[in-house]
């Protein structure tokens, strides 16, 4: 929906052509009430559709379409006209610059009465924070050596990557260093987890991302920054049992929320479910020292001795396994049972899984002594051959003149491995996640 | 007497009370500052609608796909709707390219500015 409305923006703005964007009713109050305005044409003429528009028939849709808007109750064609040939009012020609405020830098009151605030102004996750004092914030700063006012990054609610040919769907905000710091004071972060931080901080990347998927994010942290800083890899790595995990992943998503303006239901939130992993995201530090095979991120380029953080994102780590009952070693098939969950599930963003080190050493067994020839034999398809190519799919009656787009508009979905956990059972988890960037942690020391 | 002695149970009443939990009223009304959390917003620049066309009759109308699921069948039905009801009215269906929702498409675009008296764009699903 943002992008359809970006894409007409910038054709009427830059192309000086008229455009009508069609949107589904449901979006009504997001374009109304923040993306037309954040981009600058509040504007601009929406003609707004009964959802849904997908999964309908042609004649379905067509009835709509000859029917009445759900919004403005006109007929949808003649609104479309309208839109197209009414002349514009004095309001949809101005122009000029809007500096939108965002409050005052500090705030004074009794703890209790801040406690509240601070959760009215949706500034919290509806979770007590730990009050942000000039003391603590300072503290806090003493975990980088970068300053407290440089620029660490941009966020938005789905936030442009650098080098994306895209249009901007939603307003970059910017935040500091000391930004960083406050967020991570209420999070109950540590100083010493502020080159974490700033890390992920600095790729922009929001942990609160406005998707109707649902979308949870994950880090993976690699390197001697896990010891350093007290990260669980052993039993229970991926639950709240450490300070550092239970509250970098905290510290993300208040960040998002408070300088990416993330989170706020219905214009930069819109997952139709939910994600329980929101409250922390999904944590994983590797246990890179029980896993058989080099860590995650040496299988990306980096030296074993850099701390590096990777971000993930998708539906969350969703489901787990174990071994198969009377059965021992190589037939407990561990790498089979993956390659048939990848083939089942349709991870559309892509699949993670997250192995104990006892079933990666068992994989290993299996024949796969490394985790890109276990990647490979996971992706490749069933039996060795190639599927058969997708049959044309026929248009609908009446569509027959208009090309049917039969390439998914998805990149190929990933395959993540990651070791961490304890040795205690033949456990491990898997689940629908993408991991793509990985950056260093040691620069924002 | 007996008021003297009301009033002397009050004072030490009240003296135990403050006594036992001073620092409670103290908690309750020490104030304290913080930080905002909040980052910088970007400044909105408003930009220029395009005029409006006089007319509709006898126009080029692009009727661009974004890509999400169900729209070509949509405007595929438009297009019809048109030749129906509006059959002065030139329409052109697209595919907009690049890849994603998201993506520009420059030549797509181009082609717009140079032929496209308007653009009908769906879909925001």
């Amino acid at each position: 929906m943002a992008a359809v409305v970006g894409h007409c923006i910038n054709i009427e703005s830059k192309l000086g052509v008229p455009t009508v964007p069609l949107i589904i009713s449901e979006f009504y109050d997001q374009v109304k009430n923040h993306h037309t305005i954040q981009k600058g044409m509040p504007g601009l003429r929406v003609t707004y559709l009964i959802p849904p528009v997908w999964g309908k028939t042609a004649e379905q849709i067509r009835n709509d379409i000859v029917g009445k808007s759900p919004v403005s109750g006109k007929m949808i064609m003649e609104e479309i006209e309208e839109n197209l040939i009414k002349p514009l009012t004095a309001e949809e020609t101005k122009t000029g610059t809007i500096k939108p405020s965002v409050g005052p830098d500090s705030f004074t009151d009794t703890p209790d009465n801040l406690q509240r605030m601070f959760m009215e102004k949706r500034m919290t996750d509806y979770m007590p924070i730990i009050l942000p004092t000039e003391e603590k914030v300072a503290d806090m700063l003493k975990g980088t050596s970068r300053d407290p006012d440089e620029i660490v990054g941009r966020m938005a609610a789905h936030t442009a990557m650098p080098g994306d040919n895209n249009v901007e769907v939603f307003e970059h905000w910017s935040y500091t260093v000391k930004t960083v710091a406050v967020n991570a004071v209420m999070a109950g972060a540590r100083p010493e987890y502020m080159p974490v931080l700033l890390a992920v901080a600095s790729t922009g990347k929001e942990a609160l991302s406005v998707s109707d998927n649902s979308f949870t994010e994950g880090l993976i942290i690699n390197g001697p920054i896990r010891d350093e800083i007290g990260l669980n890899y052993g039993i229970g790595a991926m639950g709240p049992f450490s300070q550092a995990n239970s509250t970098i992943g905290r510290a993300w998503s208040l960040l998002s929320i408070n300088a990416g303006n993330c989170g706020r239901v219905g214009t930069t939130y819109m997952g139709v479910v939910g994600n329980p992993m929101n409250w922390n995201n999904v944590i994983i530090a590797e246990n890179e020292e029980d896993s058989p095979w080099r860590p995650y991120h040496v299988r990306k380029g980096f030296k074993p001795s850099d701390s590096v953080v990777t971000l993930c994102e998708g539906w969350g780590v969703l489901s787990a396994k174990n071994s198969r009952y009377s059965v021992w070693e190589k037939e407990m098939d561990f790498s089979g049972t993956l390659k048939k969950i990848v083939a089942d599930q349709d991870m559309l963003f892509g699949t993670i899984a997250v192995v104990s080190p006892p079933v990666a050493n068992y994989m290993k067994q299996e024949g796969f002594d490394t985790v890109e020839k276990l990647t490979q034999f996971v992706a490749a398809p069933a039996g060795g051959k190639a599927p058969p190519p997708k049959a044309k799919i026929a248009p609908p009656p009446g569509q027959a003149k208009l090309p049917r787009r039969e390439m998914p508009f998805f990149m190929r979905p990933p395959i993540t491995i990651v070791v961490t956990g304890g040795a205690n059972n033949n456990y491990w988890s898997y689940g629908g996640m993408a991991c793509r960037q990985s950056v260093s942690i040691d620069e924002w020391r | 007497m007996r008021l003297l002695i009301s009033g002397f149970v009050i004072a030490v009443l009240c003296l135990t009370l403050q006594w036992t939990s001073p620092a409670q009223g103290k908690i309750s009304e020490e104030k304290i500052t913080v930080l905002s959390p909040v980052g910088i917003p970007p400044e909105i620049q408003l930009k220029p609608m395009a005029p409006r066309l006089n007319t509709l009759s006898g126009k080029t109308v692009y009727l661009v796909n974004d890509g999400y699921l169900g729209t070509d069948i949509l405007l595929g039905e438009m297009q019809d709707w048109f030749e129906a009801n509006m059959p002065d009215v030139h329409t052109v269906y697209k595919e907009k390219g690049g890849g994603g929702f998201t993506a520009e498409d420059p030549a797509l675009w181009a082609e717009i500015e140079e032929k496209a008296d308007a653009v009908i764009m769906g879909m925001g699903h």
